[in-house]
């Protein structure tokens, strides 16, 4: 049997085709009456099936996730010092381990995890105190203990964990899922990436779309800002009250419609028509999506001042609005690459997420939202559990096994998978390679990952390329 | 399920009845050469063709069957045997390829009558199957390659000669104006379909100026074109387009696209990220298409402008930015070689040929064989780190001190890394009792060559590792005479080698098929062998004694001692240009003394007093590459070694390699060969997707098998034959394009055509189009007067800044952070070569329109033009306003409009009325 592959969309041609198989001649001025009659639904979701590239798209099953959360602890969290406890580093503390594996830099002699663990939740499952109060949640969540990559380097594990591949240039997750859904709400991009004071590694190649077309590619919005129109391009007319554009933008439809009428129905035109109306709504829409003075006071005070309390806050505001993907980085570089003075270093990163993570996840559920949102927290990979040369302060990079959660969206919580050896080096058990994440991701979402397929320069590309698997284990 | 259970209890019976009488040949039984050559040369290449896909020797094969060996067809798969020896009739297989019952292969692939007998004649003479060796094997692939390719040679359009057909009967002849014409009008006929009637004129001149220089025409030629009664006003009006220096500037962006061009490179380690000269490419481009140079000339320039006689106009050396301003690929040099065959064949010839990187092209005939003789041929050339002038520089005294400087800094550089070179080659060879253990130990593991590690200045090479790793591989495999001894005892674990190594050597000196060089042998006589390092030692004393004496006659035994450091694949005998520069420099503190010896050098010859441009030229190795195949695309596990040759799809004398150094010229010129059935088919495609916005061949980048065939073939090849016969001439393509009845149709939809042809594919009228991201800006500035129409030059920095007046193929291109303006408008993403633009309509783009400060800016700005700032009148303003936005007065009822808004608008009524005339759809579509 020879492969088959469902509806491959040809380079270029999405558009084009979409727009005459989905709009249909003339739907454009209906949904602009429609539109202009319906003010004041801009926080709904549910007016958002739309037109073009983004319109909502079935999936290939049921899937209990609708939207996906991606934490990105750039930079590598170690995992013996979080979530996966080895008691064996306190025996060998000082001592070098019977075998070590080669990561990027020289490493010594075993190092103990500074941090306690302690058990939590009705499964028992033991956490560092770096994550107590997310720990808290544990009974949602899905730790996983047996991740493994292909390199100890971050680049090429970046783009691995993100795009499915170490080195060519492919879309990215997020990418690929809003191709492969479209996004519940055409005001506000479908895929955003908010990381504060700039860029991770490898800049925006962790959000491209590559050859996906353009508009499924991440909106890096740099949440080091305020003010919103610092966060959206073009978002606000610093000269034009909304009425006065709304004056404006009356008498460009009104010639637009004239020139319409004397073309008959062309979809690009009334497509172009929606989307200003869209604009303008969105001008508002996207200001309040990232307003979070708009929450009530005790949910701010839950999330905290900080700035990954602000990020997080934002991005329920997003995911309550329909966007597909949000990814939350820690911040520009690669803030948990701690080679040195890693007990410091953590304390101090995990001091900044774990308080907001916990009050976002029970924020979630408060919404009635984390049942159908994919919460995923992890880095590029994990790290050793050996002392780096020649400081002894820091752990080497590790892509042999490290750790990642997953919470909602139809994941099994309460309950660990896969393990790593005695020391934490290595994934032994039940070892998940970043495909079979990918694999299992898209499945939660409903989309099986050998069938979300693009064709380009002579081959359906997927995600997950040749790899990958669903895990059963984790799903609910 | 149950069907096949039947099936195969049903074959059981068969083969249980057939064993009754003798099959004419039998497990055993010696092959005759009559049946081992009909074997090898019919059979074993069709297997391998035509099933070895499924049912090859690969882990999981479909069915469970494997056709590899007699044996696996007689055992058979979940259906049971698949022949029955002299039995075709009662033979699953036969049945299969006969389509009667299990359809093999699948999906139409049917086997030819002939194919089908052959192997019917097979099953009938029992199953012959000669044991195979590597040369059958290769042969058998060669020949299965063959057959693929010339089947493929043989039934697929794009591969057949281009034609020059015949103009076809039409309707209506008074119609026609151009051989275009002819061809559509023919297709419109058989669908009944009449074209639609002419464009207006003002539509007409402003679609052709919009396509042909990528700006509106000005209201003055605007009112002279349609007040001109002659009947050559088009054609001077297109001849005037032509001649004009935007024409370069709007039709180079489009060759850009396919190019892949940006100023950067990506993301890259240890070096910087800018291109400073990628301009110069993009301006030969521009000036390419206005000098209309011949389109086979400006493959050859930029592929091989390198390796031409170029005689004092040294510019077309800046064509070669066409190969080298790909993506940095982060300094992996396997895949900048990749994205240059990617940008060569899908850009030239509109095959998808790196999809044979890993494995045979899935679809098309392209082995992977052949991906790795293009790799030979493209990675056979580098890119110095001095490139080239192009023009004389001044002879100056500032430059004279430019140049002084920068051969100082050359120098530095150069000298670092022949001595970095030089102490690791002598490390490969002072070193080689570490490097032999350090290579033992890795035996069996998979070398992985993408691992940045980082190793201390005084560690082994981890690539030199490696090296030895393979070398004790492949001394392993070739049972060579010199490391025999190794072998042997490398293989005891250290506790027990005093006790065993003599024993163990005696064995291997005594044992005949394991021939043993007899130094190494004396060497090791009468030794005591207590740990592995004994060995490397007792090795390295006597390569390294070897190493000092005279060259020996070949074929002796210190011979083959001596080329254990000499041999071509000696580790130690690894050139400069063999090894990258991460892999050379492996540790952080040499990393760091080269980037800031390299960083010396790009700065000044790039950013020095007096610094003149250069090109980005490759330049050929010394030695070229010989290729071998990746397997699986793993540059550590070598395969065959393949000719740096052509494509064998698209050659007729399939075997002849390269000859002229790397090849790459040979490479350009078997491109730009007018025989060549796709060069000029593919680039007629592009020109008339850039004139109609939607291509003959739906994708433009892709003529392979799985490609739709082309609307209108006729057509294509009467185009791509009439632009090969007039000089490859991009203008008068464009001329038989533009100034065809088809392009002057109206763009209005007609109810019936729109039913019979919802997608215009038969062309019964234009299309409408929008006008791209470069258009879009450079006729908000055009509208507003502050258009700077000049020429090439360094990028702008940023094209969305209010004060950046240049046209926006002059802005910088940054692969890693490419503005969001370019993103929301569709702009193609670098990274890789761009058959069309993709379509979007998003409210980003609205939003552009509604609050970026260009537009205000321009909206703005077009009431300071001298013209329109002495205007009183209102209604004259309201005119002069849709004149330059659209190209047309406005009607009574717009007046009205654009009056009551500006009365209600307050005080910046009349830029705001200009913002939203700018916004109008009617300015973004073009009729």
């Amino acid at each position: 049997m020879s492969m088959h592959h469902p509806t491959p969309i040809t380079e270029g041609q999405l558009t084009r085709r979409e727009m005459l198989a989905r709009s249909g001649l003339g739907m454009g001025l209906l949904g602009l009456t429609g539109v202009m009659a319906g003010e004041g639904l801009l926080a709904e979701p549910a007016q958002a099936a739309g037109t073009g590239a983004l319109a909502l798209k079935p999936s290939h099953f049921a899937g209990k996730a609708r939207r996906v959360v991606h934490l990105f602890m750039n930079g590598g969290p170690s995992q013996v010092d979080t979530f996966d406890p080895k008691p064996a580093l306190d025996k060998h503390h000082g001592q070098p381990l019977p075998s070590s594996l080669r990561t990027e830099r020289k490493t010594g002699a075993a190092m103990r995890s500074p941090f306690k663990f302690a058990r939590y939740g009705q499964s028992g499952i033991e956490v560092s105190e770096l994550f107590a109060k997310t720990a808290a949640h544990i009974d949602d969540m899905l730790v996983v203990r047996s991740m493994h990559a292909d390199v100890p380097n971050h680049e090429p594990s970046l783009l691995l964990m993100n795009c499915g591949d170490g080195r060519l240039p492919r879309p990215s997750v997020g990418s690929w899922i809003t191709y492969g859904l479209g996004s519940e709400n055409q005001n506000l991009p479908g895929f955003i990436a908010l990381c504060p004071g700039g860029y991770p590694v490898v800049a925006t190649q962790n959000w491209r779309s590559a050859f996906l077309p353009g508009v499924y590619q991440g909106t890096h919005i740099d949440t080091k800002h305020t003010e919103i129109d610092k966060l959206i391009e073009n978002i606000r007319n610093d000269q034009l009250s909304l009425e006065a554009q709304r004056r404006q933008l009356d008498l460009v439809q009104r010639m637009n419609q004239k020139h319409a009428a004397e073309r008959s129905a062309d979809p690009r035109l009334e497509s172009r028509i929606e989307s200003f109306e869209l604009a303008y709504r969105m001008q508002s829409e996207a200001s309040d999506a990232f307003d979070i003075t708009r929450e009530p006071q005790h949910i701010r005070d839950q999330y905290g001042e900080g700035l990954q309390g602000r990020q997080l806050l934002i991005t329920r505001r997003l995911l309550e609005r329909g966007v597909r993907f949000v990814q939350v980085w820690s911040g520009a570089g690669q803030p948990w690459d701690n080679h040195d003075n890693l007990e410091a270093e953590h304390r101090k990163l995990a001091g900044e997420w774990d308080a907001p993570i916990a009050a976002f996840l029970a924020d979630l559920k408060q919404h009635g939202m984390l049942d159908s949102t994919l919460v995923l927290w992890g880095g590029e990979f994990g790290r050793t559990p050996v002392a780096e040369l020649p400081n002894l302060s820091g752990r080497d990079h590790n892509h042999y096994g490290f750790t990642m959660w997953l919470a909602g969206g139809g994941i099994r919580g309460g309950q660990t998978y896969g393990a790593t050896d005695d020391f934490g080096f290595a994934a032994i058990e039940n070892k998940v390679h970043v495909h079979d994440l990918h694999a299992t991701m898209l499945h939660l979402l409903g989309l099986d990952h050998t069938r979300l397929t693009y064709r380009y320069a002579g081959r359906d590309f997927r995600l997950t390329d040749v790899h990958g698997r669903v895990i059963p284990e984790w799903l609910a | 399920m149950g069907r096949s259970m039947r099936r195969s209890l049903l074959l059981l019976l068969m083969l249980l009845a057939s064993a009754a009488f003798a099959p004419p040949l039998r497990a055993g039984d010696a092959i005759s050469t009559e049946h081992a050559d009909f074997f090898e040369r019919r059979i074993r290449p069709l297997l391998l063709r035509a099933c070895g896909d499924c049912h090859g020797d690969i882990a999981e094969p479909q069915g469970g069957l494997k056709l590899i060996s007699r044996e696996a067809v007689l055992k058979g798969g979940d259906s049971g045997p698949a022949a029955v020896p002299g039995a075709a009739g009662k033979s699953l297989l036969i049945a299969a390829v006969r389509y009667e019952g299990p359809e093999m292969p699948p999906d139409g692939k049917r086997l030819s009558d002939e194919e089908i007998q052959r192997l019917t004649e097979w099953v009938e003479r029992g199953l012959p199957w000669p044991e195979a060796t590597a040369e059958t094997l290769a042969s058998a692939k060669t020949l299965a390659e063959d057959e693929r390719i010339a089947a493929a040679q043989k039934s697929h359009w794009s591969l057949q000669p281009v034609t020059d057909p015949p103009r076809p009967a039409v309707s209506d002849t008074a119609w026609p104006k151009t051989g275009v014409d002819w061809f559509v009008l023919a297709e419109l006929d058989k669908h009944k379909l009449a074209p639609s009637p002419a464009a207006n004129r003002r539509t007409l001149l402003r679609r052709l100026s919009f396509d042909l220089v990528g700006l509106p025409p000005t209201p003055a030629e605007l009112d002279a074109f349609i007040a001109d009664p002659a009947p050559d006003a088009l054609p001077r009006a297109v001849e005037r387009m032509l001649a004009s220096p935007h024409y370069g500037e709007r039709w180079a962006r489009h060759w850009l696209d396919v190019a892949r061009y940006a100023d950067t490179k990506g993301y890259v380690l240890f070096q910087d990220a800018n291109f400073p000269w990628a301009y110069t490419y993009r301006d030969y481009v521009i000036r390419a298409f206005n000098e209309d140079l011949p389109y086979d000339r400006f493959i050859v320039e930029q592929l091989a402008a390198d390796l031409l006689p170029l005689g004092n106009d040294r510019r077309p050396l800046t064509a070669m930015g066409f190969l080298t301003l790909g993506s940095g690929f982060m300094n992996n040099q396997h895949d900048v070689v990749d994205d240059r065959i990617d940008v060569v064949t899908r850009g030239l010839l509109g095959l998808t040929v790196t999809c044979a990187r890993c494995h045979d092209h899935k679809f098309d005939p392209i082995p992977t064989r052949d991906y790795y003789s293009l790799y030979g041929v493209l990675a056979s050339s580098t890119e110095p780190t001095i490139p080239p002038l192009f023009e004389d520089p001044p002879q100056t005294e500032a430059y004279a001190a430019f140049a002084k400087e920068l051969a100082e800094r050359e120098k530095k550089l150069d000298e670092y890394l022949a001595r970095k070179h030089a102490e690791l080659v002598a490390g490969a060879r002072t070193r080689v009792a570490e490097y032999l253990l350090a290579g033992q130990a890795q035996l069996g593991k998979p070398p992985t060559q993408d691992f940045m590690l980082l190793a201390e200045p005084e560690d082994l090479n981890p690539t030199m590792i490696i090296r030895y790793q393979l070398f004790l591989e492949r001394t392993d495999r070739d049972r060579d005479p010199v490391w025999a001894v190794w072998h042997a005892l490398a293989a005891i674990p250290e506790e027990q080698l005093s006790t065993s190594a003599g024993a163990k050597l005696e064995q291997l000196l005594s044992a005949a098929e394991q021939p043993v060089n007899q130094l190494v042998a004396g060497a090791f006589l009468g030794k005591q062998v207590a740990s592995h390092q004994d060995i490397a030692r007792a090795y390295a004393d006597l390569l390294l004694a070897a190493s000092k004496l005279p060259p020996a006659a070949s074929g002796t035994d210190l011979a083959a001692l001596q080329a254990a450091f000499t041999h071509p694949d000696a580790p130690a005998a690894l050139s400069r240009e063999q090894i990258g520069v991460l892999e050379l420099l492996p540790d952080r503190k040499s990393q760091g003394e080269r980037n800031e010896l390299l960083t010396a050098v790009e700065k000044w010859r790039a950013e020095g007093a007096a610094a003149p441009p250069r090109a980005m030229v490759l330049q050929e190795l010394s030695q070229p590459v010989e290729p071998r195949v990746f397997v699986r695309g793993n540059p550590t596990n070598l395969g065959e070694q393949v000719p740096r040759r052509f494509l064998r799809v698209l050659s007729d004398e399939r075997t002849a390699p390269f000859v002229s150094g790397s090849g790459r010229l040979e490479l350009a010129q078997r491109i730009a060969d007018r025989d060549n059935p796709l060069t000029a088919r593919v680039l007629v495609n592009r020109v008339w997707l850039a004139h109609f916005g939607t291509p003959l061949v739906s994708t433009p980048s892709d003529f392979g098998t799985r490609s739709e065939p082309p609307s209108h073939p006729q057509l294509l090849d009467y185009l791509a034959s009439g632009f090969m016969r007039n000089g490859w001439s991009l203008k008068w393509l464009h001329r038989e394009i533009v100034l065809s009845a088809t392009y002057q149709q109206a763009s209005a939809d007609r109810e019936d055509a729109l039913r019979a042809d919802p997608e215009n594919r038969l062309y019964w009228r234009m299309n409408r189009r929008r006008l791209d991201f470069e258009t879009l800006r450079d006729s908000l500035l055009a509208a507003s007067g502050r258009l700077d129409e000049r020429i090439g030059g360094t990028p702008l920095a940023d094209v969305a800044a209010t004060d950046a007046t240049r046209r926006t193929i002059y802005g910088k291109i940054d692969r890693l952070n490419l503005p969001g303006l370019y993103r929301t408008f569709d702009f193609p993403h670098p990274d890789a070569t761009s058959p069309e633009r993709s379509q979007t309509t998003v409210p980003q783009q609205a939003l552009f329109f509604m609050n970026h400060p260009l537009v205000r800016e321009a909206a703005g700005s077009f009431w300071s033009r001298p013209d329109v700032a002495a205007m009183a009148d209102e209604q004259q303003k309201v005119a002069a306003l849709f004149c330059a936005a659209l190209g047309r007065a406005p009607a009574d009822d717009e007046t009205a409009w654009a009056l009551e808004f500006v009365h209600a608008a307050g005080d910046t009524a009349w830029q705001q009325l200009a913002q939203a005339v700018l916004s109008t759809n009617e300015f973004l579509f073009i009729d």
